[in-house]
């Protein structure tokens, strides 16, 4: 009775649902089944890196500007929108195709930790590449790995400005052209410290400089994606939290940011968001020290704090203190629905109105991690509408609680039993069900 | 066809995708002498209470069991004669039956007997003694003949399966749900107070937003009716159309759900012939619903699952004016288990002769569509 319960609990609270068949194989160890999904995400190849995006955005840009000029050609095509809804639909169609789903929750709690967003010519299909490319194949390692690729990343170094930085004693620096401590500031206020992680503005500049140089190709380059500028990188030694940084070039901001991925408060700051994500709003204490303790001890290893958030009896509390995110209670309908997948731009139309755009949380903060910045009104309302137009697609050879115990099980009340094996139709009988407080928290 | 029309008048909130509105009208050319000849097929999901729409008002033993659902109606029926009286909801339909367009067929049922909706429909839609959700009765007869059919849905439902040629139309982004999937949220989160505050709260702001929420859901099953006469009028038109209305399990509350189930219905039905125009002497409507529903009333003002229902046959090719089938009484003895009214015919008879009649499908053709049971010599149609 409590590994069923724990099996539905490891489905739904850490996953995206299990796929038919699924529980009955959680029941037997349930969180040996959840630490089984820890293996890294498969993306689909097949879509244009980082590099490629940068330089098909500035053929594009010189064709754009030749046009206006002589008035005389084709206007030229922009492939941004298109690549874009490509790619952010991959992830969604890997998470809704794979048995595992616990390695695709962490893809996105990490996509959104290093919220990049998807506005503007040249970020379009530049923001969808930073998951694939800097997070997806970090995601079970050391934060120090993930760390540096995400923060030498072309997405997130145009989104926050460092491409064009340019240390103040250096030669290209004028009065057109100098520091920027957007980045540097993010990455100790969002990425790692934490707000309240004890730095203060003297370390944010000394980081700024410390990355300057951290730049991305030019249209023409040889290099593509990204490039360190050692003529813009400022020259000298750093000193951040009193550490003292020598000048080693590229190296120097590295080195900084290795420090601060096992820094204690990155520890605390990382694990209390990862408890929050997963399990409640507001943590035990006790839950995220266990999981800053084994961030201390592995230096950071993502699989090893994840492990140790799963093996806390925090994790199995009974009663669900979370709300699905619009994008997860989207992902989850389609792994339990089985309905055909939709194309790209309708999947991602689907979740802008339900209120969960791909890149869209417009601040480098991300989407709001507490539950009750999903419960509004209008977006349980949007969900309802979707949930009766989409469950009359559904093709539905089985009677509607069948699915429902078997996604479920032992947690699914007489009560949302009864209304739903009571409907007039297996239509609305899917829909009461995917609409239940069951499906609908976790 | 006056596509424009059909845009315009679907124009009530609902966008027509152009892509889907293409898809009914992409049917070949019919060379079929009959092609003129239109089925609409209305499914009533929820089991429909005959007693309360087709009224026995002769039946002595009526008030004994279901006073409290027949007396609000009693006076107020239009009569059928045979002691019959018809619910003051269906007005337009009250009319056909005057202008012999319309006949009620009393107690009839599937062979399903288990009270489950989800079975019932499928039993109901795949016309046979087991179910089949790969094929149905209408798919069956639309194959036979090879005709073209239409569902007004957005998914295939199981009457039209099995290899016929049937598509699917709906107008695209149709928001809004019906009354009922709310009154069943609202119950479904009886003890989630989150939940049912923020579905509270939501509707009472798209109220205000969007004037009465009642009134735009009143133009549901209107507005596809509608649009089902505007798809069916035009040159290349499909043969058959199949129309899906919810909201008939009427476990409380019953004389007013089923007065406002009924009126909608009805004004329905009075849009579907309008816009058929011409169309609407060629035109076979079948009513039918997956089963009826206790003779006695229960504790909430409502009925439960039953057994035995009615049918309505309609439209203008129809030998209507005359209430049909056999009654089997309201006495305890007489009833299905002692609570369901007992049905006294297989549903798909009826059907099945009435399709015979109208497509003038041979007798192999039939035996195709309901491989169960013989067709009657009953002349359904004119």
């Amino acid at each position: 009775m409590m590994n069923d319960r724990h099996a539905v609990i490891a489905a739904n609270r850490f996953g995206l649902g299990a796929k038919p068949g699924d529980l009955n194989i959680a029941r037997g160890n349930p969180e040996q089944w959840l630490l089984n999904q820890l293996t890294l995400p498969d993306l689909s190849s097949g879509h244009p890196d980082s590099g490629e995006v940068l330089d098909a955005f500035y053929v594009y840009r010189r064709k754009v500007n030749r046009f206006r000029q002589q008035k005389m050609m084709e206007k030229p095509d922009n492939i941004a929108g298109q690549l874009f809804v490509r790619m952010a639909a991959d992830t969604v169609y890997g998470a809704v195709k794979d048995e595992h789903s616990l390695n695709w929750r962490l893809l996105d709690f990490f996509s959104n930790h290093f919220s990049v967003s998807g506005q503007g010519g040249m970020m379009k299909p530049l923001a969808p590449t930073l998951e694939r490319e800097a997070i997806a194949p970090n995601l079970l390692g050391s934060f120090e790995q993930m760390l540096v690729a995400v923060e030498q990343h072309p997405a997130m170094l145009v989104y926050l400005d460092n491409a064009k930085s340019v240390g103040p004693s250096t030669r290209a620096a004028g009065n057109k052209r100098g520091l920027n401590e957007n980045l540097a500031r993010e990455i100790l206020e969002l990425h790692t410290l934490g707000v309240h992680g004890g730095y203060n503005l003297e370390d944010i500049q000394e980081l700024a400089k410390a990355i300057s140089g951290w730049s991305v190709s030019r249209p023409k380059e040889s290099q593509h994606g990204f490039v360190f500028r050692q003529a813009t990188h400022e020259p000298g030694t750093r000193v951040v939290l009193g550490k003292v940084y020598r000048d080693t070039g590229i190296d120097q901001g590295e080195a900084i940011l290795k420090d601060l991925a096992i820094h204690p408060a990155t520890a605390k700051f990382v694990s209390f968001k990862l408890a929050r994500h997963f399990i409640s709003d507001s943590p035990s204490e006790d839950l995220v020290k266990a999981m800053t303790e084994t961030w201390r001890q592995t230096k950071g290893n993502i699989k090893s704090v994840v492990t140790t958030m799963i093996e806390h009896p925090d994790a199995w509390h009974p009663t669900p203190a979370k709300l699905k995110t619009p994008r997860e209670f989207y992902i989850s309908t389609l792994r339990l629905t089985g309905l055909p997948l939709p194309n790209a731009r309708l999947l991602v139309n689907t979740l802008v109105n339900l209120g969960h755009a791909p890149f869209g949380a417009g601040s480098p903060a991300g989407f709001s991690d507490k539950s009750s910045a999903w419960d509004g009104a209008d977006a349980l309302l949007k969900r309802v509408d979707w949930v009766n137009m989409i469950s009359r697609q559904v093709r539905m050879n089985q009677p509607p609680l069948e699915l429902a115990q078997a996604h479920s099980g032992s947690l699914l009340s007489d009560h949302t039993a009864k209304m739903v094996s009571r409907a007039e139709s297996r239509q609305q009988g899917l829909a009461l069900y995917l609409m239940s407080p069951e499906f609908l928290r976790r | 066809m006056k596509r424009r029309e059909l845009i315009k008048m679907l124009g009530m909130g609902l966008s027509v995708a152009p892509v889907s509105l293409n898809a009914p009208f992409a049917f070949g050319d019919d060379k079929q002498a009959s092609s003129s000849r239109k089925v609409v097929w209305v499914m009533l999901r929820g089991g429909m209470d005959s007693l309360q729409t087709v009224v026995p008002a002769f039946d002595k033993d009526l008030m004994k069991h279901r006073r409290a659902l027949a007396e609000p109606v009693i006076d107020d029926l239009n009569s059928l004669g045979q002691g019959f009286g018809l619910h003051p909801a269906l007005n337009h339909l009250y009319d056909w039956y005057q202008n012999k367009e319309m006949a009620p067929v009393v107690a009839v049922a599937s062979p399903y007997r288990s009270r489950s909706h989800f079975e019932g429909q499928d039993f109901l839609e795949s016309g046979l003694t087991t179910i089949n959700h790969d094929s149905g009765w209408l798919g069956r007869a639309l194959k036979a003949t090879s005709k073209q059919g239409l569902a007004v849905a957005h998914s295939l439902p199981v009457s039209m399966r099995g290899q016929a040629n049937a598509s699917t139309w709906f107008p695209s982004r149709f928001r809004v749900a019906e009354d009922d999937l709310y009154s069943q949220l609202f119950k479904l989160y009886q003890s989630d107070d989150l939940l049912r505050e923020r579905l509270e709260q939501g509707l009472q702001t798209r109220a205000m937003a969007e004037g009465a929420v009642s009134g735009n859901k009143k133009a549901h099953f209107e507005a596809l009716a509608k649009a089902a006469g505007l798809l069916l009028k035009d040159d290349n038109s499909p043969n058959a159309l199949m129309l899906e209305m919810g909201g008939w399990d009427t476990h409380d509350n019953e004389v007013f759900r089923l007065n406002r189930q009924l009126q909608q219905l009805d004004e329905g039905m009075g849009s579907l012939k309008k816009e058929l125009g011409s169309v609407w002497k060629e035109t076979l409507v079948i009513i039918a619903t997956e089963f009826g529903r206790t003779v006695k009333v229960n504790g909430t003002m409502g009925t439960d699952h039953g057994t035995a229902s009615a049918l309505l046959l309609a439209g203008g090719a129809v030998k209507g004016g005359q209430v049909l089938g056999e009654w089997p009484g309201l006495k305890s003895s007489q009833l299905y288990e002692g609570r369901d009214l007992m049905p006294t015919s297989d549903i798909r008879h009826w059907i099945g002769t009435a399709m015979q009649q109208h497509w003038k499908m041979s007798d192999q053709h039939i035996a195709n569509v309901f491989p169960d049971l013989p067709t009657g010599k009953t002349t359904l149609i004119v």
